[in-house]
């Protein structure tokens, strides 16, 4: 029996247009299509992401002054921030994938969103806890029943119940398409994250860039952008390696599947 | 495999190395004399940072035109200021503030000439330690994780052409 190398296995995984060139352009395979020729460049992605963190991170730590009233504590806006603008961009992403889903049942798809997912999830998670350790000195608590601290965990929850449903139903399809519903009934949360500051009353800061201008210092904005552009493209690089490790491991299970099927196959047909 | 874990090491390498250049410079900014170390050593002419608690009632003078004086408690130790510089917009008692000045070794009393913000970088640390490494270990494991089922792939030999039943 011969085996085929394995670059050329990587080759098929990875670089190989899809779907073929002599498959006709529709809009159900631009999509399928994008995920694929962007998964390439998922090392640029990374690489830019490092970058741009590093770069934060130094004028975030070393270069930018510290706040009049806050001190030091204010470098922790250059963390909770972008992680909070990540987590709602994550979210977007898992709430359009999820509904073209439904639509045109992808599991390219269905793949990307479950990896959207659980990094959303991980981004909502820290922003909730680096928010926690910057109100403890600025507030006085670690947590108050605030509305934009509620409408974000509840997006972890919408998160956290997404997760288990790919987990516990046992049919993929079924699985995916549960989620997919739930994901986009739970996009009502996102217009009540961002807007909670301004409809109700509330100790959390209100937007920092908005149509009305920029409220924070000049010295502060270039950290900022740094950190949240790195933050968005290292959450593209997480979904693109997470992508891919969803459908490595769904080719492995078919391929043992098949092997299976086929010795049982040999054992027992005469 | 080497290169993975090489690539691994150099990023940690790098962070660490970011981690020791952050302490060094809040170390440098933001370091105080405690109240006992100053009062011990008298004869030095340098400004220094000290840190301490305003007392209750002791606060006097006209603020907001930079002028007051009280008394700064840290721990058991208490020392006279005397602050004569900016406008204090944000001094009240029992506050903790940090003054910038020289102790005058005749009147035993310190002469403050600024203020400067409080070291509180422990919450920074925490916030940044926290997210850092939470990403790096999701980085770390999703990394791996491909290069393992590569090499199971690989391995376990799973892949293999498809035979076509009807070929023969």
């Amino acid at each position: 029996m011969r085996w085929a190398p394995v670059p050329l296995l990587i080759n098929y995984l990875t670089i190989e247009p899809f779907p073929p060139s002599n498959c006709p352009i529709t809009i159900g395979n631009m999509l399928n299509r994008f995920i694929r020729y962007i998964q390439r460049y998922k090392g640029w992605f990374g690489g830019a992401a490092a970058i741009c963190i590093f770069l934060g991170l130094y004028t975030g730590l070393l270069a930018s002054p510290p706040d009049y009233y806050q001190g030091e504590l204010v470098r922790i806006m250059y963390v909770h921030v972008p992680l909070a603008h990540t987590s709602t961009l994550a979210y977007s992403v898992l709430f359009f994938g999820s509904i073209w889903y439904l639509w045109k049942r992808d599991p390219l798809v269905d793949n990307m969103c479950q990896a959207s997912a659980g990094i959303c999830a991980l981004f909502t998670a820290l922003a909730l806890v680096t928010g926690s350790i910057w109100a403890k000195p600025t507030w006085g608590a670690w947590w108050t029943w605030d509305p934009r601290l509620v409408s974000f965990s509840v997006l972890l929850l919408i998160l956290g119940g997404y997760l288990m449903l790919r987990k516990l139903v046992d049919d993929r399809e079924s699985g995916g398409r549960y989620a997919a519903i739930l994901a986009i009934v739970g996009g009502i949360d996102l217009p009540i994250i961002k807007f909670s500051v301004e409809w109700w009353r509330t100790l959390h800061q209100p937007m920092s860039f908005s149509t009305r201008g920029v409220a924070i210092s000049d010295d502060m904005v270039l950290p900022l952008t740094l950190m949240s552009i790195g933050a968005w493209l290292l959450f593209g690089y997480m979904v693109m390696v997470r992508t891919q490790i969803l459908y490595l491991t769904d080719l492995l299970q078919a391929k043992k599947g098949r092997l299976f099927s086929q010795t049982h196959f040999s054992q027992t047909s005469p | 495999m080497t290169g993975f874990y090489t690539r691994w090491a150099i990023m940690v390498g790098g962070l660490l190395l970011l981690a020791m250049m952050t302490f060094q410079q809040y170390q440098h900014d933001l370091s105080t004399t405690s109240l006992a170390t100053l009062i011990n050593s008298p004869g030095r002419s340098e400004p220094v940072r000290i840190q301490g608690m305003v007392k209750s009632g002791t606060l006097s003078g006209e603020t907001d035109q930079g002028q007051a004086t009280f008394e700064l408690v840290d721990g058991p130790t208490s020392v006279a200021v005397v602050y004569a510089g900016p406008p204090l917009e944000n001094i009240r008692e029992l506050k903790t503030m940090v003054f910038i000045g020289q102790l005058d070794s005749n009147t035993k009393t310190f002469k403050a000439k600024d203020t400067a913000l409080i070291n509180n970088f422990g919450f920074v640390t925490a916030a940044y330690l926290l997210t850092v490494l939470s990403m790096s270990w999701a980085l770390f494991a999703m990394s791996q994780r491909v290069m393992v089922l590569f090499k199971e792939i690989k391995d376990e030999k799973l892949y293999e052409p498809e035979i076509d039943p009807l070929a023969k």
